[in-house]
């Protein structure tokens, strides 16, 4: 097995990207900014399926990176969308600004 | 298949005229005046006449089949078989009832004949038929129903009937432009509200103690149970079959009261006269009132077990007792409060609640075949005198009517007669407008003697039958009612004596006397029949004139079945309870006592007399006082005794039927009672009502959810920043809480 890392430190690394990811979605304003860490979150967990796929010698938590990764990708699509349609009309895209739905 | 099956027609038939009378009676009469009335009014007396031929067949049946009572089920009502409850109209025909029906069905069907003359042009003469119609129909169900729930439904039809005929003529209002006829309306309803409210909870008792409301269940349970000392559960409370009873025969006193028009619940009757008066004929003297005496009599079995248990209220007095002395009392006071009175239809309607109170005095005592039969004879001549009291009022309209316009003048004199009307004050009801009558109004004159010396108790006349058979029953039972009872027979004697005299005799006092004219033939041909009947009710039940003779006639019972006292004996058994338990007795028959009779007669030829001395001639003008209102200064030349008499009993005794007309009567219970402390305090409740609970407790719990809603949003609100941050972080705190419970909690 030329496997020399423990598994610990995956999930530490994995840990460390989804607090840096999750610090990045609750603090910044810029919405690409918002949107590229919740990608960080997303691949963090993608470092743990794989992770442990290998550890476990397991191929299913592969399989599910493969449907994350898809879904990622979707999602880019519709919120880049998003986020060009909202700066097209407000010329901003600091998400404080965007809060119509204020109660 | 027999004949008992034709029972339910007596309900169908006057149903289907009112419906009929109700939906299409108005387009009649108003396409064409002359010919729909004849076609409403005479299709509206043939339905009651056709009850009356089946009520007839139902004699017939009953005498061929035994007398035995027959049940006839027309259909299910109420059956709720968790409580073991059940009622449905069933028809209970039996000699009482059939009694009942023939009165009810026999007079209507002339006082509707005679309404057709009286109600002619009147706009509304269909909804008077309608009503009519009405009428009979519930009143023939309270009579010929099985148990107290389908009597009430009868009992509560004929007070709504009595209610929309009082106020027939809604609009009229009195000299102070206050609606008098609808508040006479509603004060019958009302009071007899009261009375209902007592028949209600009687009934309650009633199915609480037997289970049941059916009439021959709860009679034949009562003696049962009082035979086996049986005790009634109530919650905790175990009260003895007496006491509970004690309670139920009061309650339906209390009933009687209101409906029979009794101390204290009379006072409506005599406001009921606003209605027109075949009404005041049909409902207010011969049948509806008598309802209360009918439940009476119905119940006599509940009545004879407290009286044989000694279970008193109060320690005090017994139902029965009470019963005799209300009706004794009422008897009394209400022939003292007929005397003061000028109205010619409150007069009789003071002597209904006079002579109603005769009969609840024959049932309070147990003479129920009394109490039936001067039923039965009352309601031949009270009819009588109010159908000629309506003849008479409408002679005097005539009269007023030919002096207004002159004769045939109609051109020009209409204003002149509304003022003339303004003027004098003149009322056609008023007697002492009236006068001399006798040669203007032949028939109605003749006519009305007749029921008059009935109802005074001339022999013989039937009114000198019933009353006698009272009088005797009483006077060999309880001496105090006999006294109060013989008071108030010389008192009926009198104001009807001052009645006839003020109507018909001496010269006319008004010039709508002198041009007054005798009714159509409509009107009298029924006065006619009712006058025969008066004469000849009395042979109904007549008595033996000797203990012999009794006794030899009673070998053959069957051959007087006729007779109200056998006739009558199998629908109200004449029980005795003694120690060992019920013993059927065999009915005593009523042999004529020469004493009572003697006394009866005396009491009234001497009240006739005394009404001829006082008011021979009197009042000589219309507006004399009258003669009783001051002292009778002629009479102490005569007799030292007379002085007496003038100076004291008559001033005395004036002022205490002034003050029970006046005072106890009007301003005590008229004002007082019945304005002050019932309107009153339903005008405080009601406002109690509308302001304190409504406004402050219902809309208070309203308005106060909605502030409640509008805070608790209030302070929500703020959650919603609408910084995606903020949700974010929610999302957030809310997936690490989740995570640290079920990593921590959960297990």
């Amino acid at each position: 097995m030329p496997s020399a890392v423990d598994i610990n430190w995956y999930i530490a690394l994995s840990g460390i990207l989804f607090v840096i990811g999750a610090l990045g979605v609750l603090l910044r304003r810029n919405a690409i900014i918002l949107f590229m860490s919740i990608e960080l979150m997303l691949n963090s967990a993608n470092l743990l399926f794989v992770a442990f796929a290998r550890h476990l010698g397991d191929l299913d938590g592969q399989v599910l990176v493969f449907f994350v990764i898809t879904v990622a990708a979707a999602e880019v699509a519709v919120g880049l969308a998003l986020i060009v349609a909202i700066f097209r009309t407000r010329k901003s895209i600091n998400i404080d600004e965007i809060n119509l739905l204020k109660g | 298949m027999n004949t008992f099956s034709l029972a339910p027609l007596i309900l169908y038939l006057p149903l289907a005229g009112l419906l009929f009378n109700g939906l299409f009676g108005r387009g009649i009469v108003d396409r064409n005046r002359k010919s729909g009335e004849r076609f409403v009014g005479w299709l509206a007396t043939l339905m009651t006449f056709g009850a009356f031929v089946v009520s007839l067949t139902l004699l017939v049946s009953l005498a061929t089949n035994g007398f035995e009572a027959w049940y006839v089920p027309i259909m299910d009502w109420i059956n709720i078989p968790g409580a073991n409850f059940q009622v449905g109209w069933t028809q209970q025909v039996d000699t009482l009832s059939v009694t009942m029906m023939l009165v009810v069905s026999g007079i209507g069907t002339l006082i509707h004949i005679y309404a057709i003359g009286y109600m002619h042009d009147d706009p509304d003469f269909s909804r008077f038929f309608t009503y009519l119609n009405l009428f009979v129909f519930f009143m023939l169900i309270l009579v010929s129903a099985s148990s107290y729930l389908m009597m009430f439904v009868g009992w509560e039809g004929v007070g709504l009937c009595s209610y929309l005929l009082i106020g027939f003529w809604f609009g009229r209002v009195d000299k102070n432009g206050a609606p008098a006829n609808s508040n006479a309306a509603r004060k019958a309803m009302v009071m007899n509200r009261i009375g209902d409210f007592g028949v209600l909870l009687a009934m309650f008792l009633l199915f609480w103690t037997f289970g049941t409301l059916d009439y021959t269940p709860i009679f034949d349970g009562a003696v049962e149970m009082y035979k086996a000392n049986h005790v009634v559960q109530f919650g905790g409370m175990s009260l003895s079959l007496p006491t509970v009873l004690t309670a139920v025969t009061a309650l339906l006193l209390l009933g009687a009261a209101g409906k029979s028009a009794q101390i204290p619940l009379y006072t409506w009757l005599p406001d009921a006269m606003a209605g027109p008066t075949p009404v005041s004929a049909l409902i207010h003297a011969a049948t509806m009132v008598t309802a209360g005496v009918y439940l009476l009599v119905r119940s006599n079995v509940l009545y004879e077990v407290v009286r044989d248990s000694g279970a008193l209220i109060l320690g005090l007095i017994s139902t029965p007792d009470l019963v005799a002395w209300t009706g004794a009392l009422t008897a009394f006071f209400a022939g003292l409060i007929a005397f003061s009175q000028n109205d010619i239809k409150k007069v009789l309607a003071y002597s209904t609640v006079s002579q109603l109170g005769f009969m609840v005095a024959a049932a309070g005592m147990g003479a129920y075949v009394a109490a039936m039969f001067h039923l039965i004879t009352h309601a031949f001549f009270k009819a009588l005198l109010f159908l000629g009291s309506g003849s008479v009022i409408h002679g005097m309209e005539h009269g007023h009517h030919e002096i207004a316009h002159g004769h045939g003048d109609d051109g020009d004199g209409h204003d002149g007669h509304d003022a003339h009307h303004e003027d004098d004050g003149f009322d056609p009801q008023d007697m002492r407008y009236m006068g001399g009558l006798r040669n203007r109004m032949r028939v109605t004159y003749i006519t009305y003697m007749i029921g008059a010396l009935a109802l005074a108790g001339i022999f013989p006349l039937s009114g000198f039958w019933s009353k006698d058979e009272i009088l005797l029953h009483a006077q060999t039972h309880e001496m105090p009612i006999f006294i109060l009872l013989a008071l108030a027979a010389l008192g009926t004697a009198f104001y009807v004596g001052r009645q006839l005299i003020m109507v018909f005799f001496g010269k006319p006092r008004h010039a709508a006397a002198e041009h007054a004219a005798e009714s159509p033939a409509l009107m009298t041909r029924p006065l006619i029949v009712l006058a025969v009947l008066t004469a000849l009710g009395g042979l109904l039940n007549a008595p033996y004139l000797t203990k012999a003779m009794a006794e030899r006639n009673e070998m053959h019972p069957r051959g007087f079945w006729f007779l109200l006292e056998q006739w009558g004996e199998h629908s109200i058994p004449a029980i005795h309870l003694t120690e060992e338990g019920v013993v059927h007795m065999p009915h005593t028959p009523v042999v004529l006592s020469p004493v009572v009779a003697g006394l009866s007669m005396l009491l009234a030829v001497g009240g006739l007399l005394l009404a001829w001395l006082v008011y021979r001639g009197r009042p000589r003008t219309w507006d004399e006082a009258d003669r009783l209102a001051r002292t009778p200064i002629w009479w102490w030349n005569i007799l030292p005794l007379n002085t007496f008499y003038s100076r004291g009993l008559v001033p005395l005794f004036n002022r205490f039927a002034a003050w029970s007309a006046f005072k106890l009567d009007g301003e005590f219970w008229h004002d007082f009672i019945h304005d002050r402390v019932i309107r009153d305090m339903f005008v405080t409740f009601a406002a109690f009502s509308s302001n304190v609970l409504d406004a402050q407790g219902v809309d208070g719990v309203v308005n106060g959810a909605g502030a409640v809603t509008r805070r608790l949003a209030g302070a929500l609100r703020l959650t919603q920043t609408g910084y995606a941050r903020t949700y974010a972080l929610a999302v957030f705190l809310g997936a690490v809480g989740l995570l640290v419970y079920f990593l921590f909690m959960a297990n």
